[in-house]
């Protein structure tokens, strides 16, 4: 059994119906394997409470894999009833109330931000901000999504690996696209305002000088919260700086 | 697992097909994070152990699969090396920005050892990182095209241009010291990856040269640029010198002897190579 690497093949005597009959057993260390020839029920009832793990019976089934959890009856019922079905914004996995609160962090670039949101990255709500900033881009007359989408992508790459080499706990990079997609956000306010008045005057630079700081500050700020990286938020701001710049590049000229 | 079968959809999320979340009575974690390597998600989809079987042996390839790159990515690029010279922090980051420009009343160039290690460049200014090369490299391809988009001469191929001939400039450039110190024989702890940090500190005195030429015109660029160009020279001098030559030289005692003769020119020769590459790189830029 020592050649057998994958665990999977082997009939492992954990399946997940034993996990559940309580805790008898499992705080009785002493004699676990007295009782290995027993071979009794799997459910282990009528095993007596001295055994650490109920033993299967041996019945030649070592080709078949014990399946890491049995099909349980409710998996089942997915396709069977209708009516049990969840809803299809929460099988695709957007949830717009966690949506609206990371809008709001990112809205609010002073405030501090709380590390755990990033745990679950949702790719929606940033899809839905930079389609609204070519959008924008589109009512100035400039059809450049092609370069939105391109930049975005090297500079999501760019931040992924200089979050992975500056941080002690890795990021992934689902979570990366999704913090530089939200932040994203002023930056919309920006490309409207160019559909008003043009942005090459002084007040135009003041103000995108302003958007990009407010940008790279929340995502900076996030990103901070969620690695855990400590006096790094102007070195981690300043990427971001030069990814949020490239789009102001775009917006204004 | 005997579920209790309640009324609406609500308790479905516990038995979800992804597989079971890390913390099932986690009220914040609506969803599963699926970001994180997806190897451990297996679904159940059918109860046949044949495809049990087969969805198994594939996942298992898969991690495998992925493991061996990850191996073998190590084995070039060495991850946990590289993780080392970008231990930065801000504090760290000014400071050094600030003897780039101005080495002169910097002291002690020595860098700090524990316990045959170096230390992180956290804790020891003198201590190279690859933190300011690399955003010194990026910065400076934005502002050469920002430079050249004020002349009218900008197109999107135009940055990809600067960014090779700067990084083939930065190629040949470590490549020739590596090729001097071997041909010198020295005895150096120098490695591939703190010359490329010594090279791409310059970068930072073409930055400041490329604005002030926009800024204020030709005067201002040169004069800038002659600045950056003596501080590079200064404090690649003076960071090399402790590891090229032998302590004694370093120390400032005079030294005879044709070896260590050779190591000063060399010292000099690539010091005297920073203000070349700076002018170089950067003079098509201001006009």
């Amino acid at each position: 059994m020592s050649g057998f690497d994958n665990t999977d093949f082997f009939q492992s005597s954990y399946s997940v119906d034993d996990q559940n009959q309580g805790g008898y057993g499992y705080s009785d260390p002493n004699d676990p394997y007295s009782k290995q020839y027993e071979y009794s029920q799997p459910m282990g009832y009528s095993a007596p409470p001295g055994m650490m793990q109920p033993q299967q019976p041996y019945m030649g089934q070592i080709y078949q894999p014990t399946p890491a959890f049995t099909p349980v009856s409710p998996q089942s019922m997915y396709g069977s009833s209708f009516e049990d079905e969840p809803p299809l914004l929460e099988e695709l996995g957007i949830n717009f109330d966690h949506i609206w609160q990371k809008t709001l962090t990112v809205l609010h670039p002073l405030k501090a931000a709380d590390g755990s949101i990033m745990n679950e990255t949702d790719l929606a709500g940033p899809m839905v901000f930079c389609l609204a900033f070519g959008a924008t881009l589109l009512l100035t007359g400039k059809i450049q999504f092609g370069y939105v989408y391109g930049i975005s992508a090297i500079g999501c790459l760019g931040m992924y690996c200089l979050l992975n080499l500056m941080s002690m706990t890795g990021v992934s990079f689902g979570c990366v696209a999704s913090v530089l997609g939200y932040c994203l956000l002023p930056m919309i306010t920006l490309s409207s305002f160019g559909v008003l008045f043009s942005l090459q005057g002084m007040l135009g630079m003041i103000l995108t000088a302003t958007i990009i700081g407010w940008c790279s500050f929340s995502a900076s700020k996030i990103f901070i919260s969620a690695l855990a990286m400590d006096g790094q938020q102007l070195l981690v701001a300043y990427p971001c700086a030069l990814l949020y710049g490239v789009f102001a590049l775009i917006s204004v000229f | 697992m005997e579920y209790p079968v309640q009324s609406g959809f609500r308790q479905q999320p516990e038995v979800r097909m992804r597989g079971a979340p890390v913390d099932p009575g986690d009220p914040r974690l609506l969803f599963d994070d699926t970001s994180a390597g997806g190897i451990g998600h297996r679904q159940a989809l059918l109860s046949d152990p044949v495809s049990n079987l087969a969805m198994v042996y594939g996942s298992s390839l898969a991690s495998h699969g992925r493991e061996m790159m990850d191996q073998n990515l190590d084995r070039f690029i060495p991850i946990s090396k590289l993780k080392y010279y970008f231990a930065v922090d801000t504090v760290y980051v000014g400071k050094k920005l600030g003897l780039l420009v101005f080495p002169y009343m910097h002291d002690n160039w020595e860098v700090s050892y524990q316990q045959d290690t170096p230390v992180a460049p956290r804790f020891d200014i003198n201590a190279p990182d690859l933190y300011i090369p690399v955003m010194g490299f990026i910065t400076y391809i934005l502002v050469a095209g920002l430079a050249l988009g004020t002349q009218n001469r900008f197109s999107p191929e135009i940055l990809g241009i600067q960014a090779s001939s700067a990084l083939v400039w930065l190629i040949i450039e470590v490549l020739a010291v590596l090729l001097s110190l071997y041909l010198v024989t020295v005895n150096t702890d120098l490695t591939t990856i703190d010359l490329v940090a010594f090279s791409g500190y310059k970068y930072v005195g073409m930055i400041v040269g490329v604005i002030a030429g926009l800024l204020f015109g030709r005067m201002g660029y040169h004069l800038s640029l002659l600045w950056c160009c003596v501080s590079i020279f200064v404090f690649t001098i003076r960071t090399l010198r402790l590891k090229i030559l032998s302590e004694a030289a370093a120390e400032g005692r005079l030294v005879r002897g044709a070896k260590n003769q050779l190591r000063m020119y060399l010292t000099m020769a690539i010091a005297a190579a920073q203000p070349v590459f700076m002018y170089w790189l950067t003079f098509h830029l201001v006009r």
